[in-house]
């Protein structure tokens, strides 16, 4: 019985189930397994290994966030914020010093586009414990758990209104 | 002689290389904003940095970006429609190299680039990064703001109100 190649996205490969047997490849199961291979991108060398971190803030559009074309922060900013994340624009997380940690996996979920998870955390205040990479003026974090998540906390309505557009 | 032909060479260099960059993008005003061309590879940002690689650069799931020739890798984060990122533009080119004329961020809390026109052929014209409405329609039907009309934004807003608090309502306009 030959054995089951199965896509782990979590390794970036492919692994084998069924029996632990020696099997030998069919032709056809080479091909499609080459075929199967040659669709995905080459893992980059440049590839790296960040440092654990715990950061803190505010979820945030990092368009709006670094546009300073609207107020991008609290309750005024929360609907936007829904939208541009379910539009795929990269969310990050805003601590208190205006760093921005760009978000691109929350634990198992690796969906960092338009992501309904993510876009109803829009303006949360949380604390997330995860991996931070830097590159080319870029904070990415891969998120390992939320410790915590105190929802919408930073009022800023009544002094912005609802951001953009007012309604 | 060699000299001036080297400088006249030099100048077409220059000339053929300021032509390419005066096709860059308007201007928003944004601070630390820069019009540019990047060339590169259209990469998921997952895989590039971290070796995480899904087939098809994560079919549209994932933020994307460009691998440049010097190894600088570009997050592109925003498309030319409004509250729309870029991955319905670049998808269709992933592993592939494009020219993205727009505008480089170089804000000092994180670097962006905002695509607003890509092409593959150097001598063709650049296609506007607009795909994100075109595919959202096919999927939803037509609305002139696809903010307001999105299914999966209206549900959250009704869960949790517009001000991402349950039962908080903004003050009615006077």
């Amino acid at each position: 019985m030959p054995a089951k190649q199965r896509w782990n996205a979590k390794s970036g490969l492919f692994h084998s189930d069924g029996c632990n047997c020696m099997t030998i490849m069919s032709h056809w199961q080479a091909m499609a397994l080459a075929a199967a291979l040659s669709a995905l991108p080459l893992a980059s060398a440049a590839a790296q290994d960040g440092r654990r971190v715990t950061v803190t803030g505010e979820i945030s559009d990092t368009w709006c966030t670094v546009s300073g074309l609207m107020f991008a922060k609290g309750t005024a900013h929360h609907q936007c914020a829904v939208w541009c994340a379910l539009g795929g624009i990269p969310v990050s997380i805003r601590d208190a010093k205006g760093e921005l940690y760009l978000i691109l996996k929350i634990g198992d979920d690796e969906d960092s586009a338009a992501n309904p998870r993510i876009a109803r955390m829009a303006t949360h205040e949380v604390a997330v414990d995860g991996e931070l990479l830097e590159r080319d003026g870029v904070k990415y974090l891969l998120v390992d758990r939320i410790a915590d998540d105190k929802g919408v906390i930073t009022m800023t309505h009544e002094e912005y209104g609802i951001q953009p557009f007012g309604n | 002689m060699k000299a001036l032909s080297t400088i006249r060479l030099a100048l077409m260099i220059f000339t053929v290389s300021s032509t390419g960059s005066s096709l860059a993008a308007e201007a928003w005003n944004i601070p630390h904003e820069k019009a540019v061309v990047l060339k590169g590879r259209v990469v998921d940002a997952l895989c590039q940095l971290k070796g995480r690689c899904a087939p098809d650069c994560g079919a549209g799931k994932r933020q994307l970006g460009l691998l440049l020739t010097d190894g600088t890798f570009r997050l592109v984060a925003k498309s030319n429609i409004d509250f729309a990122g870029s991955i319905p533009d670049l998808i269709g080119f992933c592993g592939k190299e494009i020219e993205a004329d727009g505008l480089l961020i170089e804000n000092p809390a994180i670097t962006l680039f905002f695509v607003q026109g890509i092409r593959t052929d150097a001598a063709g014209s650049f296609v506007p990064a607009e795909r994100f409405k075109a595919e959202w329609e096919t999927q939803h039907g037509k609305a002139e703001e696809w903010w307001r009309a999105d299914p999966e934004a209206n549900r959250i807003i009704a869960a949790d109100g517009p001000l991402g608090i349950k039962g908080m309502a903004p003050k009615p306009k006077p």
